[in-house]
């Protein structure tokens, strides 16, 4: 009964081989028990996940966060000769300080290039460091979504739902808090089909209102405006006419 | 290379911290050793970044390092020092009562999860809710595929009677 149960669990959940899924489907066709007993274990699918699903969106974040260590052992160069030399510094404080939300790290890095005021500079470095693996694994059901949303939209001051962040061809994974320069930044995290990140990042810097801009940075396209006394920017390695597309649609949305 | 691994291990952090603290709870079923455990996990993921093979799963990574720490360290303790761990059969629940396939709640699953074996709990959490294939999930628990296969059966079996 046992080995029995584990075979349908098996073929419920796709790992079974050929030669053994086409004997066990041969015998559902014909067995009325073992047919009802693969339903009784099937039904379990559904429950199982979303309760999994249910448990992510208790887990604490604000404290997990805070306790990460803020600065690793992460060792800077040790001479600052090459022309990169202020890149890999700034890089270096970057990554040793990124788990502690980025603020330090947003205004190490963007002081040592004395560009304070291009905010965007920061979050490419950011989304550099994204891979295609780092949001696909995560699938929020919708009332997981609402309740990041939610919550960083309250942080930023603006009223996010799954509904009015929704973009075309991207599916959303996950919503989280960083600051720049002590002025709260919420991102909002895509993915592409291909897993590929597209970043929705939202700074209440009370900057004011202006129009949208796109332009390429090595191989991310930015597109970004300010309204309301926020600075939007829409960032990813996608074409620059699909990020000031995207950017388009999520201004009218929010 | 170290440098590229710190970098993505770094990266890797944010975004895995409630699966981390899931996988915590799951493991543990004690909230406040859930968070104790994530921030270890945390802590040695960045001492030991260097360990880690860039362009590899960060999140699979930080999990087996969280796991270790469960084992060799927090649980044995616990078992050595005879605490134990509380009856914490309702620590695995929902605040709200949302029904769902089979007319039972979120929290009904996730009780009767809560009380399953801790080898059974992991298993279904890591092919369930990690996505990891049977072969993964062998892998990273150092157990036959036969093992993972009737741990999930056993659970679903005990899961099922909920109905």
């Amino acid at each position: 009964m046992a080995d029995e149960d584990a075979e349908l669990v098996a073929l419920i959940d796709n790992e079974l081989d050929e030669a053994s899924r086409s004997a066990l489907l041969a015998r559902l066709a014909t067995d009325e028990r073992l047919r009802q007993r693969y339903d009784e274990l099937r039904a379990t699918s559904a429950p199982i996940a979303f309760s999994l699903q249910e448990l992510l969106g208790q887990a604490p974040l604000e404290r997990l966060r805070g306790a990460i260590p803020a600065d690793g052992p992460v060792r800077r160069p040790p001479v600052l000769s090459a022309h990169g030399g202020l890149w890999q510094l700034a890089a270096g404080i970057a990554i040793g300080l990124l788990a502690a939300g980025a603020a330090a790290w947003v205004a190490a890095s963007v002081g040592l290039l004395k560009e304070r005021e291009d905010w965007r500079s920061a979050v490419a470095e950011y989304t550099g460091l994204y891979s295609n693996e780092t949001f696909t694994p995560l699938h929020p059901d919708a009332s997981l979504q609402a309740v990041e949303l939610s919550a960083v939209g309250d942080k930023v001051g603006a009223k996010l739902t799954p509904e009015n962040i929704a973009l075309p061809g991207l599916r959303f994974t996950t919503a989280f808090m960083l600051s720049y320069d002590r002025a709260p930044l919420a991102v909002i995290a895509y993915v592409e089909p291909s897993g590929a990140p597209v970043l929705l990042c939202i700074l209440a810097d009370h900057a004011a209102d202006a129009p949208m801009r796109s332009e390429r940075r090595d191989d991310l396209s930015l597109a970004w405006w300010s309204r309301g006394g926020r600075s939007h920017l829409v960032i990813g390695h996608i074409p620059e006419q699909r990020a000031a597309a995207l950017a388009q649609t999520i201004e009218k949305q929010i | 290379m170290s440098e590229e691994s710190r970098r993505e291990v770094r990266a890797g952090i944010e975004p895995s911290l409630a699966r981390l603290w899931r996988y915590a709870l799951v493991l543990s079923r004690s909230r406040d050793v859930a968070d104790d455990l994530v921030q270890a996990a945390c802590l040695r993921a960045i001492e030991r970044a260097d360990q880690f093979a860039p362009g590899t799963r960060v999140d699979r990574w930080l999990l087996a390092i969280l796991r270790s720490i469960w084992l060799n360290e927090i649980r044995s303790r616990r078992v050595r020092e005879g605490a134990g761990f509380v009856d914490a059969e309702d620590v695995l629940t929902t605040d709200g009562a949302r029904e769902i396939e089979m007319n039972i709640t979120a929290s009904a699953v996730l009780r009767a999860i809560g009380q399953l074996p801790e080898a059974q709990r992991e298993t279904v959490l890591l092919v369930y809710g990690e996505g990891y294939s049977y072969a993964e999930a062998a892998s990273a628990l150092a157990i036959p595929i036969g093992t993972v296969m009737s741990r999930l059966a056993a659970a679903r079996a005990a899961l099922a009677k909920l109905k």
